[in-house]
């Protein structure tokens, strides 16, 4: 039985549903050091896949469709930074807000361009191309899932130790962590808590951005209504779960992606699918209470107190 | 942190709650599928033709969605001005965007007291039933649903899928190399085994050693979440079978990519989504709404129909490409195989006939 479950395409198929959560996740992470709880991803990311598909559709060029992912990211985390840093309002309330308004307007703006309701497919969207690392992607198991990437999959890698880096062990980081901790301090400092905030925003919303590119240019290539499907939300637990924490939250996304993927295996090995729909909650009740002392342990190890 | 400001975001919010509940809903119901499909006259509206031999009729369809390039309710359409044009009447298209307008539109056709209000899809099976009964005079026909007890000036028009996925799985059973089959499948509800199960059992008719697998979608969104129906499929397909069917609506284009990627041949639901995948797609079950629409107009017209009139390979009301004039150019793989298409002929004509009994796995 084991044969079935586990085997490397398994790998593949986690790694795959993992980069679009993670992206989603590390922009999240962002936000909650700056002291902005940001549960827009799930918008970000939809209004990213229609803008990616939209972009890589009329250019006939994925490196366009990222252009056009980030922008559309960029531009809904604008009105989350205005509405919750310059106005102060409500950050899940408005959350929630934007994350409705890429729903409709996506759904709305599909029949508009391109004439068809539900699901967008057509030869002229471009496809990002998988970049396989020569002799590292030939390893068994683990070759084609890590190092036959889409470049944002290679990015999603590389972010979590780069960003681990810039908060822990820059100025910059230490002043976005200050702002989120203690706004009041920082400020006495001279460190603007409003800028530091936009940054982290805008920040996210390039991530997401980026997350629903990799959704309708890299995992897919062809654009559905509402596709995002809940991987916002997901990354939103992801970030909780992680503590906020770079290498934990990437361990929270695999996480969820494996339990995903592993469902998907069970399933077709006869369970039923009520059982192997619960599983990523389950996993995640598991993982908070077994687990809690021991991550609190390795983060106050890892962030150096 | 306003008070004001926090009132307009959620007003906001409910606005758009609203309209994205009543976009999700219309969804699950119209199954929207792929572009390119055959035949979509562009023609809206505009009555016609008062030749009046007779007794001119008069009808009105009322559309839940604006037409736009949603084949099933064009057919609806195409079905209504069909019946008002051979019996010498009028006919009128009312396209609805949401509640308000839907219900306006109903009222104002009921206004006009044409001989009979052509309703489409589950969206718009409340109000059927609603005004059905306030308006017991008037006649009404709602298409692929039906509340639980209509009025009798109420006929539903509904579809006998089972039928058609059985066809499917006759030619699955003739193709498949590997011996075993699957359905992607959007719930694990009763209603959807009339497509997988009847699938595995046309199959089975051909070779009863094929074995079968069914997996579900589910999730947030199984209607519209082509990414996870398409590692569903993946996965599916590193199992072993070489032929899945499709049953997700809006996430039928993950599977179809992942058809092209691990190489599996697919089959396709309601419209004729083989141009989104040529060479992957074998064929799809269809639901032909116009001939259904035409035939229970005719039905309520001549007094004759019942409360609720199924359709299915011998009305005409669903089928498979393979079996249709559109075949040459449909781009499904069936059109390659004309031997399996004259075995699919002759069991459509065994079902038609009752010579071969499809289970309806809804009642059975």
């Amino acid at each position: 039985m084991f044969d079935q479950l586990f085997d490397a395409a398994l790998f593949e198929s986690v790694i795959r549903a993992m980069v679009p959560i993670l992206l989603a996740a590390l922009g999240g992470m962002i936000c909650e050091r700056a002291g902005v709880f940001q549960i827009a991803m799930e918008g970000m990311m939809l209004a990213g896949a229609f803008a990616a598909m939209a972009g890589s559709y009329l250019a006939v060029s994925s490196g366009l469709g990222v252009v056009f992912g980030v922008t559309a990211g960029v531009l809904i985390s604008l009105m989350l930074a205005f509405g919750t840093v310059s106005r102060q309002g409500d950050p899940i309330v408005l959350g929630i807000a934007l994350n409705l308004m890429a729903l409709g307007l996506t759904g709305f703006l599909l029949p508009q361009i391109f004439g068809v309701r539900g699901t967008f497919i057509d030869d002229r969207i471009d496809g990002l191309d998988r970049l396989p690392i020569p002799g590292l992607s030939e390893i068994p198991w683990i070759g084609p899932a890590l190092f036959d990437q889409t470049i944002l999959g290679y990015l999603a890698f590389l972010l979590v130790p780069a960003i681990w880096l810039v908060l822990f062990r820059t100025p910059l980081g230490l002043r976005l962590r200050g702002v989120g901790e203690r706004p009041l301090a920082a400020e006495s400092l001279g460190v603007s808590p409003t800028a530091y905030k936009y940054g982290a925003v805008i920040a996210s919303g390039v991530l997401s951005g980026l997350a629903g590119t990799q959704l309708a240019l890299g995992n897919l290539v062809l654009f559905a209504e509402g596709m995002s499907a809940g991987r916002g939300w997901v990354a939103v637990v992801a970030v909780m779960l992680g503590r906020a924490h770079p290498f934990a939250v990437f361990g929270a996304s695999l996480l969820f992606a494996f339990a995903e993927g592993l469902g998907f295996r069970l399933q077709g090995n006869g369970l039923p699918v009520q059982i192997t729909d619960a599983l990523p909650f389950l996993v995640t009740l598991i993982a908070l209470i077994a687990a809690r002392k021991r991550f609190a342990r390795l983060l106050d190890l890892t962030t150096g107190g | 942190m306003t008070r004001p400001l926090k009132i307009l975001v959620l007003v906001l919010a409910l606005a758009v709650v609203g309209a994205a509940c009543g976009d999700s809903g219309d969804e699950a119901a119209t199954t929207t599928a792929a572009p390119a499909t055959t035949a979509a006259p562009t023609t809206t509206a505009a009555p016609t033709t008062t030749m009046a031999p007779e007794d001119p009729i008069s009808l009105i369809y009322v559309s839940p969605n604006p037409l736009g390039v949603n084949n099933f309710l064009i057919l609806g359409e195409v079905g209504t001005q069909r019946v008002a044009e051979r019996r010498g009447g009028t006919w009128k298209t009312f396209e609805s965007v949401d509640d308000s307008t839907r219900r306006a539109n109903i009222e104002a056709a009921i206004d006009e007291a044409p001989d009979v209000i052509v309703l489409t899809t589950f969206t718009l099976v409340e109000m059927a039933d609603e005004y059905s009964k306030a308006n017991p005079d008037q006649k009404f026909i709602i298409i692929d649903a039906c509340p639980d007890e209509p009025a009798p000036n109420l006929h539903c028009g509904v579809f006998r899928e089972h039928e058609g996925a059985f066809l499917l799985g006759v030619m699955a059973g003739h193709l498949s190399e590997a011996k075993q089959i699957g359905s992607v499948v959007a719930l694990d509800i009763p209603f959807f085994k009339r497509w997988w199960q009847s699938f595995a059992e046309g199959a089975q008719s051909v070779d009863p050693s094929i074995e079968n697998s069914a997996v579900f979608i589910a999730g947030d969104n199984p209607f519209s979440d082509p990414a996870r129906a398409k590692e569903l499929a993946l996965s599916l397909a590193a199992q072993g079978p070489d032929h899945i069917f499709a049953v997700g609506a809006g996430s039928n284009g993950g599977i179809f990519e992942a058809a092209q990627e691990a190489g599996f041949l697919s089959y396709g639901v309601d419209v004729n989504e083989c141009p989104s995948a040529p060479g992957y797609i074998v064929d799809n079950n269809l639901k032909v709404v116009d001939a259904v629409v035409e035939q229970l107009l005719d039905q309520v017209l001549d007094g004759t129909a019942g409360p609720v009139v199924s359709f299915g390979l011998a009305e005409g009301g669903t089928g498979v490409m393979a079996l249709q004039p559109g075949l040459a150019d449909s781009q499904c793989v069936i059109a390659d195989h004309p031997d399996i298409v004259e075995e699919v002929r002759a069991v459509a004509e065994g079902i038609i006939d009752g010579s071969i009994v499809v289970n309806d796995p809804l009642f059975g």
